[in-house]
């Protein structure tokens, strides 16, 4: 049911949602929008695969939602990071930066 | 805490779906609508902003389905799904559904029935408080009577038990209210026993150290069931006298309606007030003790503390106490010790016939697997993951193994109260077996895992579907589901084996017990229990002379004796010494079991006389006391003639007794009781003094030979008895077959439940080789018709079946026979006279399987050489 590219793209999606939402709470619309920002417009997140991955991640208890309103006044629901979330973004991260490590002493090696 | 909040959302979607749903959809919708916020701020028609935010969106429908499937949505739907699909297909196929559910139900029901009954005996903790510090203390063996002197001088020695209380049970008392004298059961106790065991009376309270004592007003607790037959729940009983042996008893207590402590007992009685009658320190009769342990403090620290005091009084009273030693053993074993093993092995036998009944459901499904071949792979090719159809039919399994449970709870229930009613007395707690929370859990969890074990390879074969083969028209069937049906069918033929050579050594044990000699003539001889209950020892003694010649004049009698105790109960055997030999060192001196009976007890019971003389007339309390030896006895004298020797029960002082006579041993401790004879000695009624004659109750046994059908009689006897005292109780009235048939009812009821139990796995087996194998014959058809144009005959096709099936059924035989060895040393302490590798057994249970089995294949064998070539070939 699974395969190893899933996962992987999973738990990628998993670490950029964590990490726009360490910057702050933020919506489901917010949380694109800034992924993309933050990608230097390079990165764009399709809503099919936000929405389920957000609770994915809210049934682990990494982030929590509620309900509010923009400054606008649109009624929103807004996700925040716990401190579980910053934890698993630390250890994401941690993560990340030995694979890009790895992969760059590979490349390096010839 | 993962799975936990995965439930929770599951669950919140099957409950609150529409809430879950509307939330989904909210928040995509405020999410287009910020998008179109956003398109608008950059210049678009509020059109445009929404046609674009819409089309950047993609399928809304589809997003949210997704994403209401990771809030936990759908699993409980497909579950529900799944349930109500599984309904249908079994209600579709009710010959297939009635054929498994029936099986299970026997399975699960027989399971359940035997598990409640181990969960009543064995697991259920007593009703006691802390019933792990709950010890019985014997003397010299585990669970030994104990002097009443020596459990005195320790008894109050906190030092040792937190609390300890004599208790003997098996006393009989005469209840004379209105009416006809009652036989009671009674039970000696000490002061604090309840409050020991942590039991608070229904009514009333304990007894105190003053109702304890020799000359204390006598008073009485009764037991709830006693209390509401006899006096009608009357709550103003406390305080009441009621008259127990002619004397006046104040109940001060009713103990709680399931109170039990070993034997019944409709009244419990201080012992102290009978204290004189336990005063001999060499502990005839003797005392049962339960006791309490410190807390903290173990059993084997208890026992050797207690043994410090035992040394002491070894000193003290070396006639008595040397080499006398405390034993201690738990409350729980003495109760129940000597059933569990039994227990134990019935629950593995029907453990075993469940796995045959899983065997043959599984063997039914893979069948059904094959008929639904094409449904699979519709469904695989509708897009049904492997995972999903094995979920399908592992619920379909479930379903049907939760349908034999349940019904198997109600069989269990009826069937625990019919095998509660067949045991023999004795079993502790067997009337509290009934169907509680544990047993359900139990049946719950053999209901998930027979669902599991028969469903999941049915299942597993069915998902490991070739798309293409499957749905392309005629079906040969797998190799590999033919070849795990032959597993299968091996392995019930192995169980059925090792049950049926269990049982087959049980039933050769019962009769091997059967033709034990008992050592007396069971036929045409009724006994009965009389009570003395007189003061006045001669009056007794005029009783009983009288009572015999009365009824041995009754037409149709041949003779009657009367004695102290009757083969096959229990006996006390005090210690012997032969005269003119060099004491035994202290402690070590033989024990006999000791029969007080009157001269014709020989000739009534027929006993035969091996040497001498027994008891006459010219035996009297004036002339030399003499005794009749058994020949067990005997062999003490190696090769000299015990006739004439003289014995004494005494170390010094005591009556010394002339041997007159060896006659035949009887069999006290039952049929199968002792491989070593405990030796056996007599005495004459005629020469005790009168003043013996206690002035308490005791039982004494009238027997009376007839020539005519025994039970014809008793009515005429207890006429007699009438006769000479109206108030006299009469109890126990059986005959002597009764009694020998009694005393191996535990060995009989054993043997016959797994004699049912390996009949049922018998009958699963034959069906489960039959099934497969017609099953394997109209699935070869085509070949066997092909074979038969090519010039087979009928008898190649019948040993091409047979051949099949037998193949099948000697590897199951092989396989059982080595099990059978493994297992049935097990149960070596339950069988008599047989070795538990018995070869005769083994070879007849081998030779009536494997006959069976030839039957089971034959059937399906003379179908296949019905087969008609042209038709069969045509099919193509």
């Amino acid at each position: 049911m699974t395969n190893p590219k899933a996962d992987l793209l999973q738990g990628t999606l998993d670490m950029l949602i964590l990490k726009a939402l360490s910057l702050g709470p933020l919506h489901g619309y917010g949380i694109i929008q800034r992924i993309r920002r933050m990608s230097d417009e390079m990165l764009t997140v399709e809503q099919g695969a936000l929405y389920p991955a957000l609770y994915r991640i809210e049934l682990k208890g990494w982030v929590s939602g509620k309900w509010g309103e923009n400054e606008t006044g649109r009624k929103a629901k807004f996700y925040k990071l716990t401190r579980a979330g910053q934890k698993q973004l630390r250890l994401e991260e941690e993560s990340w930066d030995r694979l890009v490590l790895v992969v760059a002493k590979m490349r390096e090696a010839t | 805490m993962r799975w936990l909040n995965v439930l929770i959302a599951r669950l919140r979607a099957l409950l609150w779906r529409d809430k879950v749903i509307h939330d989904i959809d909210e928040e995509l919708r405020a999410h287009l609508e910020l998008e179109m916020d956003a398109n608008r701020e950059m210049g678009m028609t509020p059109d445009e902003a929404r046609l674009s935010a819409a089309k950047s969106f993609g399928n809304v429908a589809s997003i949210r389905d997704l994403a209401y499937e990771v809030k936990g949505g759908g699993f409980m739907e497909t579950v529900w799904q799944d349930l109500r699909y599984s309904a249908r297909m079994l209600f579709k196929h009710p010959g297939f559904t009635a054929i498994a559910v029936l099986t299970l139900t026997l399975g699960i029901g027989a399971n359940t029935a035997i598990f409640s009954i181990v969960n009543a005996v064995l697991l259920r903790p007593f009703p006691f408080q802390a019933p792990e510090q709950l010890v019985i203390v014997g003397e010299f063996v585990p669970g030994g009577s104990v002097s009443y002197p020596n459990f005195v001088d320790w008894r109050d020695d906190r030092n040792v038990f937190e609390s300890a209380s004599a208790v003997r049970s098996n006393e009989s008392y005469n209840f004379s209210g209105a009416g006809e004298p009652e036989r009671l059961q009674g039970r000696l106790v000490s002061a604090g026993f309840l409050t020991l065991l942590g039991v608070k009376p229904f009514l009333g309270r304990d007894f105190l150290p003053e109702d304890d004592r020799p000359g204390a007003t006598p008073a009485v607790m009764l037991s709830y069931g006693f209390w509401s037959r006899t006096f009608g729940n009357d709550q103003n009983i406390i305080g009441k006298t009621i008259t127990l042996n002619n004397q006046g008893y104040t109940v001060i207590a009713i103990t709680p309606q399931d109170f039990q402590f070993g034997l019944p007992a409709d009244v419990t009685i201080p012992v102290g007030l009978s204290a004189e009658r336990f005063k001999v320190r060499g502990g005839d009769p003797g005392i049962g003790v339960v006791a309490r342990l410190k807390p903290n403090v173990s059993q084997q620290q208890t026992e050797s503390e207690l043994n410090v005091v035992y040394k002491r009084l070894e000193q003290q009273y070396p006639d008595t106490n040397t080499g006398r030693r405390a034993v201690l053993m738990p409350l729980h074993e003495s109760f129940v010790g000597s059933v569990r093993q039994p227990l134990f092995i019935l629950l593995g036998a029907v453990g075993l016939v469940l796995l045959i009944a899983c065997a043959n459901v599984a063997n039914l499904l893979l069948v059904r697997a094959s008929t639904r071949k094409r449904e699979m792979s519709v469904r695989v090719a509708l897009g049904a993951n492997r995972w999903r159809i094995i979920r399908q039919l592992l619920t379909e399994s479930l379903l049907l193994a939760v349908i034999g449970a349940a019904l198997g709870i109600v069989l269990a229930h009826w069937g625990t109260s019919f095998i509660a009613s067949q045991l023999p007395d004795g079993i502790p707690r067997i009337a509290e077996a009934n169907v509680d929370l544990r047993v359900l859990l139990f049946t719950l969890g053999v209901s998930i895992i027979t669902g599991v074990l028969f469903g999941l390879a049915p299942a597993l074969q069915a998902s490991r579907i070739n798309l293409v083969d499957a749905l392309k028209e005629g079906d040969r069937g797998s190799v590999s589901r033919q070849h795990l049906r032959s597993v299968l069918v091996v392995c019930e033929v192995a169980l059925t084996l090792t049950l049926l050579v269990g049982a087959g050594l049980l039933i050769q044990s019962f009769r091997r017990v059967l033709q034990v000699d008992p050592g007396f003539e069971a036929q045409n001889l009724l006994t009965m229990q009389v009570s003395v209950n007189n003061p006045d020892g001669n009056q007794v003694v005029s009783f009983f002379k009288q009572l015999q010649e009365n009824v041995r004049s009754l037409p149709g009698v041949k003779s009657v004796a009367i004695s102290n105790g009757l083969p096959l109960g229990s006996a006390n055997h005090p210690v012997f010494f032969i005269q003119g030999r060099p004491l035994p060192e202290p402690g070590k001196a033989p024990g006999a079991i000791r029969y007080t009976v009157s001269p014709d007890y020989f000739q009534t019971m027929g006993i035969e006389l091996v040497k001498g003389r027994v008891f006459n007339v010219q035996d009297t309390p004036s002339t030399p006391l003499v005794v009749v030896i058994d020949e067990a006895l005997a062999q003490h004298f190696q090769n000299e003639d015990p006739i004439g020797q003289r014995l004494s029960q005494t170390a010094t002082g005591g009556p010394i007794y002339e041997i007159v006579g060896v006659v035949r041993h009887v069999e006290q401790y039952g049929l199968d009781g002792q491989a070593t004879r405990t030796p056996q000695l007599y005495l004459d009624f005629n020469q005790m003094p009168a003043e013996r004659w206690p002035g308490s109750v005791r039982r004494i046994n009238l027997l009376t030979r007839t020539d005519v059908e025994p039970t014809s009689l008793a009515g005429a006897v207890r006429g007699q008895i009438a006769a000479l005292n109206k108030d006299q109780a009469v109890f126990n009235v059986r005959t002597m077959e009764q009694i020998v048939s009694q005393s191996v009812a535990a060995r009989r009821f054993s043997m016959l439940l797994l004699a049912v139990f390996a009949v049922v796995a018998l009958a699963l087996a034959v069906i489960g080789i039959y099934g497969m194998l017609s099953y394997a014959v109209a699935q070869r058809t085509r070949e066997i018709g092909l074979r038969m144009t090519l010039g087979a005959q009928r008898t190649d096709v019948m040993r091409l079946v047979i051949g099949h099936g037998m193949k099948l059924a000697v590897a199951g035989v092989a396989l059982g026979l080595i099990a059978s060895f493994a297992l049935t040393r097990t149960m070596k302490n339950l069988l008599f006279g047989v070795s538990a590798t018995d070869p005769v057994t083994f070879g007849l249970i081998t030779l009536i399987l494997t006959t069976v089995a030839l039957l089971a294949c034959w059937i399906p064998a003379r179908r296949a050489t019905k087969v008609d070539p042209i038709e069969a070939l045509r099919y193509e």
